[in-house]
C-alpha cells in the first residue's frame, strides 16, 4: 500500500515536487508497480550476491598522472572569483 | 569515576597522489583559483564516468596493512546517495560493508605503545566533496552558497576504530602515532591544511553515543573530547539523559553544539557502483606490496636499535621526527658513525632546528646538509677538534652553510695537541688559580676545574687528554 | 541509379570514393528529404544542416586531394539525444537539460567523426531513455513512418523512425531494456544492442548504467558491421568497457544451432507469431537447425529489470539540480533543498515514477526484498542462458510481443507499457548481444525478429542476419513517406 504520506516521503528523499495531478494518480500507479515486482520474493535468497559485472585486474587501472582539463565545465552563475553561485543554505 | 568510551572516524586525504580518485585533475587543490581544478568527471557532468586511480588502491592497501588489517582479494565501491550542493553527482562513491566486504581493509589492530591495542574496524577509500564558502565570513548559513569543486573527487582514506579509547590522552597518542605512520608510508601529510578530519563518538557510563563532527585538525580533537566529557558529565550530574545525537565542534568558541536534526536521519540507499567493476587484487598483491612498502615507524625503531646500537631514548627522538631520521641515515651513508652522528643530531642540531621555525618546516631551507655533519664528526673522531668546539662550529655552519673544515680553518679552531703550547696554557692557569692548585692535590673535582680553565684559556681547543696528563704531571711536581 | 537518400551506408562510401556523386549532393538530398518528411515524422530534436553541409564540403575536398576520409566517409548519421555531442545541445528530451551543451564528445562520437561520418542532428527519445514509444519525450512524439498514427517504438524512437524514413542513412541509439530493438522492430529497420562492455558508454547520459549500451540502427547488415566495428573498443574513459574482436561480413556461414524461445512465441500476438514462425523457416533455409527451447526464469525478468533500472535511475538522475547546468530557472531566494525539489518537478511523469520506485527499492528496509533479489535473478538468468548457449549458437523470438500500436493506447497504464519490453529485457539483464531484424508486415505494420547470442558472439549474430537478409525480402522504405 502506498499512502499519500509514503508518496510524499519518497518525493522528499528524491527531491522531486509532484503536481496535484501526480499526487492524485501516483499512489495507485506506484502501488501497481510494486505489486508487480513483488514476484521477486519467490526468488531464493542467497547471502552472497553473485556479481554479474565483469572484473578489472589491478594492472589495468589508471596510472596516477595529471591531465589538466581546459574546457570550461561550469557555464553559468560564476562569480568574479570563480565560485559557482548556489542557492541559500538556510 | 565514569566510564568513557571513545571511537574515532578519521578521514585522511591521500596527499601523496598526483591526481584525484576518479579523474586526472590535480590531487592538490590548495591555493588554486576556485573551480579551476575540475573536469567533466569530478563535476559529474552528464555522460561522465569515474576512472579509479591505481595508486590510490596501493596507498590505501598499505595503510590497511600498517594498521594490521586483513585485505580482501576483491574490492568494490558503493554509492552513498544524498543531496547537497557540494556533491556534484548528489551521491558519493565510497565503500560499504553491510552486504558484503567492499573495504580496503577490516579487523585491524594498532598498538598504543605497550598500553593497549586499538581495534580498527575498517579502512575505506572514498571521494571528497567540494567546498562551500559563504558570501560572508563564518558558517552563517542564511547566505548564498559559493561553491568550489576543486576539492571534489580528491581521494580520502577513512579509518574507523572501535570505541576502545578511554580518554583524550590515548586518542592524542593514537593520532600522533597514526600521523607518523601516515608520514612514513608517504600517504598523507597531516600538516597540510585540510588534509585530515576527525569525527569522534563519545559515550559515558554506558549511555548513548554522541557523535562530534567538524573537527578539522588532530590538535582540536583532544579539546573537543575534553569539552564533551565535561558536558556529558554535567548532564549526568543533573540526573538527565544524554540523547543519541550529532554535534558539531566550533573551533572558535571551543564548544560542541547540536547539529540540525535533519542532518542526522539519513537513509543513504547504498548500492554497488555500476560504473566500477569489481577490482581483483590478486594473490600476490599483498605480498608484493609488503615488500615494497616504506618502513613503518616501529620497524625503523627496532632497526636503529639493533643495527646502529642507538639507545631507546635517541632512537625515539629520531623516529618521532621522520625528516630528522632521514637526515641521519643520509649522513650515515657518507660516514658510518651512528652513535656519534645521532648524538649531535638529537642534541645540538635538533635544538637549533627547533629554535628556527623556518628550518623546522621541512628542513627545506636548511643550509646544513648531511655532508656537513659527516665532516664534523670526522673532525671530532680524528681528534682535530674537541666536542666543545664542535658545538660552536655547528652554529656557524647553520648560519653560513660553509663546510666545517673551512670554518675551523678560518676561525683557527683546531685542537691544540702540541705539548709545548699546552704546557704554556697549563702554566698560565696554574699561575692564576693558586688556591685551586692547592685543592687539586687532594680533590679530584678541583683537577677538573683546572682542566676547564685550560679549555677556556685555549678557547676550547686544548686536547683534553693531553692537557689532563700535563696537569697531572705538573701537580705531581709540586 | 538509386536515389541518393535511399543509398545504404556502404553504397554511399563506395559512391563517394569512386566519385559517382559528391558528399554535398548526397547531404543536400537528405536535407531535402528531411524537409519533406520531418513535419510528419518528427524524428529530430536538433538539426544541424549547416554543420552537415560544411562537413560534406570538407569530405569532398579531401576526396579530391586523395586524402584518407575514413570508413564512414560522408555518411549521414543521426544521434539519439542522450549521447553527448560537443557544442551541440543534448537534452535527453527533458526540460531539465533544455539548455545543456556538452563540453566533450562521447567516445563513440569521436570514433564516428574520425571515420568521416557526418552528424546531421540529435534524435528524439523518451525522456532520459525511459519508455517504449517516444511518447514520453517532452517534445512532440515521433511518428512511425509506416503508419503515422502509430508509435515508432522507444526509447530510441527518433533513431528508428529517421532511418526508416530516410532522414539519415544510419543512426545511433541506446538500449537499456530494448530501446534500440523496439523501435527497430516497429520501424522495420535493423538494430543491435551489443554485448555489455563492447561499446564505450563514456558520453552516454546514464539511465541504468549496468544495463545499457550504445548501438547502431541502420538498413543493412553490412552497414551494421561497419558501424559496430567503428564504435566498439575498450576505452580508458569507461572502466566497464572491454576489448573485442572486429566483426567481418561472412563469406559463408557454418551451420548454426538455433533455439526458438517457447515462452516468447506463445505469449505474443497471433500475427506476430505467424511472421516469426515463417522467419524461423527461413532460418532453416539458410542451413541452421531450429528447435524450441524454454527459459525457466523468464517471468522474473521484467520485474527484475524494472527494479534494477529504477534503482540505478534514481541515483543517476540525482545530479540534475540545475546549479551546474540545465535550464533556465533562477535561483532567487530559494533554500537549496526547496530549489532542488522545484527544479526536479520539471521531470516528466514517467521519469518521476521510476525515480520514486528506485528510491523505494533502495530504501534500507526494502533493499533485500527487491534489489538484492533482482540482482540474484540477474545472475540466475545469465547462468541459464550461458547453459543454453553451450548447446545453441543463437536464440530467437519476436522482438516485440505486439504490433506497433496507436498513440495513447498504453500511456495511461504504466504496467501495460512495461509489459511491452518483456522480450527485450533478457539481453540487458544478461549482458548478451541481441539484434532485431525486420521479418515482415501485418496489415502494413512491421514485425521484427530478435536474435540473441552469447557474450561477445556478435559474429554469429551477423552471420545469421546477413544470410537471412538475403532470403527475407521486405520493402526497405515506406512508400507513403
Amino acid at each position: 500500500m502506498i499512502s499519500k504520506e509514503d508518496l510524499e516521503h519518497l518525493a522528499q528523499i528524491s527531491r522531486i515536487n509532484l503536481t496535484e495531478n501526480e499526487l492524485e494518480k501516483f499512489p495507485t500507479q506506484l502501488e501497481k508497480t510494486i505489486e508487480y515486482i513483488d514476484i521477486l520474493e519467490q526468488i531464493a535468497s542467497d547471502d552472497s550476491v553473485t556479481l554479474d559485472l565483469h572484473e578489472l585486474e589491478f594492472e589495468e587501472l589508471r596510472k596516477d598522472e595529471i591531465r589538466i582539463s581546459d574546457e570550461k565545465q561550469l557555464g553559468k552563475n560564476i562569480t568574479e572569483d570563480g565560485f559557482l553561485r548556489g542557492p541559500k543554505m538556510k | 569515576m565514569s566510564q568513557v568510551m571513545i571511537g574515532l572516524e578519521i578521514h585522511a586525504q591521500i596527499t601523496a597522489l598526483n591526481s584525484k580518485l576518479f579523474c586526472s585533475c590535480r590531487g592538490n587543490y590548495r591555493d588554486l583559483r576556485p573551480n579551476s581544478n575540475i573536469c567533466e568527471i569530478c563535476c559529474g557532468l552528464p555522460g561522465s564516468l569515474p576512472i579509479i586511480n591505481q595508486k590510490a588502491i596501493e596507498y590505501s592497501t598499505m595503510t590497511s596493512l600498517a594498521l594490521g588489517c586483513k585485505v580482501p582479494d576483491k574490492i568494490m565501491f558503493y554509492r552513498k546517495n544524498y543531496f547537497y550542493p557540494d556533491l556534484p553527482k548528489n551521491f558519493q562513491i565510497t565503500q560499504y560493508n553491510v552486504y558484503g566486504i567492499s573495504s580496503m581493509g577490516i579487523d585491524g589492530k594498532y598498538e598504543l605503545d605497550g598500553i593497549k591495542q586499538i581495534k580498527i574496524s575498517r579502512i575505506q577509500l572514498e571521494e571528497d566533496p567540494g567546498r562551500i564558502a559563504y558570501s560572508e565570513d563564518g558558517m552563517n548559513v542564511r547566505n548564498t552558497a559559493l561553491i568550489d569543486y576543486n576539492r571534489a573527487g580528491v581521494a580520502l582514506i577513512e579509518i574507523v576504530t572501535e570505541p576502545d579509547f578511554t580518554g583524550p590522552k590515548e586518542v592524542r597518542q593514537f593520532l600522533n602515532k597514526l600521523s607518523l605512520t601516515l608520514e612514513h608510508l608517504g600517504v598523507c601529510d597531516t600538516l597540510l591544511e585540510g588534509s585530515v578530519r576527525c569525527d569522534v563518538n563519545v559515550s559515558m557510563n554506558g549511555g548513548n553515543k554522541v557523535e562530534i563532527k567538524n573537527i578539522n585538525s588532530f590538535k582540536e580533537v583532544e579539546k573537543a573530547i575534553n569539552y564533551e566529557i565535561t558536558r556529558q558529565s554535567s548532564v549526568y550530574g543533573r540526573n538527565l539523559k544524554i540523547e543519541h545525537e550529532t554535534r558539531h565542534w566550533d573551533d572558535k568558541k571551543k564548544i560542541t553544539f547540536k547539529a540540525r536534526s535533519k542532518e542526522e536521519e539519513h537513509d543513504y540507499r547504498y548500492f554497488p557502483e555500476p560504473d566500477i567493476p569489481v577490482i581483483v587484487l590478486g594473490n600476490d598483491f599483498v605480498a608484493n606490496l609488503k615488500q615494497r612498502m616504506p618502513e613503518l615507524p616501529n620497524e625503523r625503531f627496532e632497526r636503529f636499535k639493533s643495527k646502529y646500537e642507538l639507545s631507546d631514548h635517541t632512537s625515539n627522538i629520531l623516529i618521532n621526527d621522520k625528516k630528522l631520521a632521514d637526515f641521519f641515515e643520509s649522513t650515515l651513508k657518507l660516514h658510518f658513525s651512528p652513535v656519534e652522528i645521532a648524538n649531535i643530531l638529537v642534541t645540538e642540531f635538533k635544538s637549533l632546528i627547533d629554535d628556527d621555525a623556518e628550518s623546522r618546516d621541512y628542513l627545506k631551507n636548511l643550509k646544513v646538509k648531511p655532508e656537513h655533519i659527516a665532516e664534523l664528526v670526522k673532525l671530532i673522531e680524528g681528534n682535530k677538534i674537541s666536542r666543545t668546539t664542535a658545538k660552536d662550529i655547528l652554529v656557524k655552519i647553520f648560519e653560513s652553510g660553509k663546510l666545517p673544515t673551512e670554518v675551523v680553518n678560518s676561525s683557527n679552531s683546531y685542537k691544540i695537541a702540541d705539548e709545548k703550547t699546552l704546557m704554556d696554557a697549563v702554566q698560565s692557569v696554574f699561575d692564576s688559580e693558586k688556591s685551586a692548585v692547592e685543592d687539586a692535590k687532594n680533590n679530584r673535582e678541583a683537577i677538573n676545574f683546572l682542566l676547564g680553565k685550560v679549555m677556556k684559556f685555549t678557547n676550547g681547543r686544548a686536547d683534553a687528554k693531553i692537557a689532563m696528563r700535563l696537569i697531572n704531571s705538573k701537580l705531581a711536581e709540586h | 541509379m538509386t536515389k541518393l537518400d535511399d543509398l545504404l551506408a556502404y553504397e554511399v562510401v563506395e559512391g563517394l570514393t569512386e566519385g559517382q556523386f559528391t558528399a554535398e549532393d548526397y547531404v543536400t538530398t537528405i536535407i531535402k528529404r528531411i524537409e519533406r518528411v520531418e513535419p510528419k515524422v518528427h524524428s529530430f530534436i536538433t538539426l544541424d544542416t549547416d554543420g552537415a553541409l560544411s562537413s560534406a564540403r570538407i569530405i569532398d575536398k579531401k576526396i579530391k586531394e586523395r586524402e584518407d576520409v575514413g570508413q564512414l566517409a560522408g555518411v549521414t548519421i543521426g544521434i539519439k539525444d542522450n549521447i553527448s555531442t560537443q557544442g551541440i545541445r543534448t537534452t535527453c528530451a527533458s526540460k531539465i537539460l533544455e539548455n545543456y551543451v556538452p563540453t566533450f564528445d562521447a567516445t563513440v562520437i569521436r570514433s564516428l567523426k574520425v571515420n568521416g561520418a557526418i552528424l546531421l542532428g540529435k534524435l528524439n527519445l523518451d525522456e532520459f531513455g525511459m519508455g517504449s514509444t517516444t511518447e514520453y519525450s517532452r517534445y512532440q512524439p515521433t511518428r512511425n513512418p509506416w503508419n503515422l498514427d502509430c508509435v515508432p517504438g522507444g526509447s530510441s524512437g527518433g533513431s528508428g523512425a529517421a532511418v526508416a524514413a530516410g532522414e539519415c542513412t544510419i543512426a545511433l541509439g541506446s538500449d537499456t531494456g530494448g530501446s534500440i530493438r523496439c523501435p527497430s522492430s516497429f520501424c522495420s529497420v535493423i538494430g543491435l544492442k551489443p554485448t555489455y562492455g563492447r561499446v564505450s558508454r563514456y558520453g552516454l547520459i546514464s539511465y541504468a548504467n549496468s544495463l545499457e549500451q550504445i548501438g547502431p540502427i541502420c538498413r543493412s547488415v553490412r552497414d551494421l558491421v561497419m558501424m559496430l566495428n567503428i564504435i566498439s573498443g575498450k576505452d580508458a574513459l569507461d572502466n566497464t568497457s572491454m576489448s573485442s574482436t572486429p566483426i567481418s561480413i561472412p563469406s559463408r556461414i557454418n551451420k548454426l544451432n538455433v533455439g526458438i524461445i517457447r515462452e516468447l512465441i506463445t505469449d505474443c500476438d497471433q500475427e506476430v507469431a505467424k511472421l516469426i514462425y515463417s522467419a524461423s523457416e527461413k532460418v532453416k533455409e539458410i542451413g541452421c537447425s531450429c528447435e524450441e527451447v524454454s527459459i525457466k526464469n523468464l517471468h522474473y525478468a521484467l520485474p527484475s529489470y524494472y527494479t534494477l533500472a529504477s534503482a540505478e535511475a534514481s541515483s543517476n538522475l540525482a545530479r540534475y539540480d540545475n546549479i551546474r547546468y540545465g535550464f533556465d530557472y533562477p535561483i532567487g531566494e530559494y533554500k537549496w533543498d526547496t530549489y532542488f525539489s522545484n527544479v526536479r518537478e520539471n521531470f516528466g511523469e514517467e521519469v518521476k515514477r521510476r525515480i520514486l520506485i528506485g528510491s523505494y527499492v533502495l530504501s534500507s528496509g526494502y533493499y533485500g526484498k527487491y534489489y538484492l533479489k533482482a540482482r540474484r535473478l540477474r545472475s540466475l538468468l545469465k547462468l541459464e542462458l550461458l547453459e543454453l548457449f553451450k548447446k545453441y549458437d543463437l536464440l530467437i523470438g519476436p522482438t516485440m510481443p505486439i504490433l506497433p500500436f496507436k498513440f495513447g493506447e498504453k500511456i495511461d497504464d504504466p504496467i501495460k507499457m512495461y509489459l511491452v519490453d518483456i522480450n527485450t529485457v533478457i539481453a540487458n539483464l544478461a549482458g548478451i548481444p541481441a539484434i532485431s531484424l525486420p521479418v515482415g508486415f501485418s496489415n502494413g505494420l512491421p514485425v521484427g525478429m530478435q536474435i540473441m547470442a552469447a557474450p561477445f558472439e556478435e559474429q554469429k549474430l551477423i552471420d545469421a542476419s546477413y544470410e537471412l537478409e538475403k532470403v527475407i525480402n521486405i520493402p526497405r522504405r515506406p512508400n507513403s513517406i
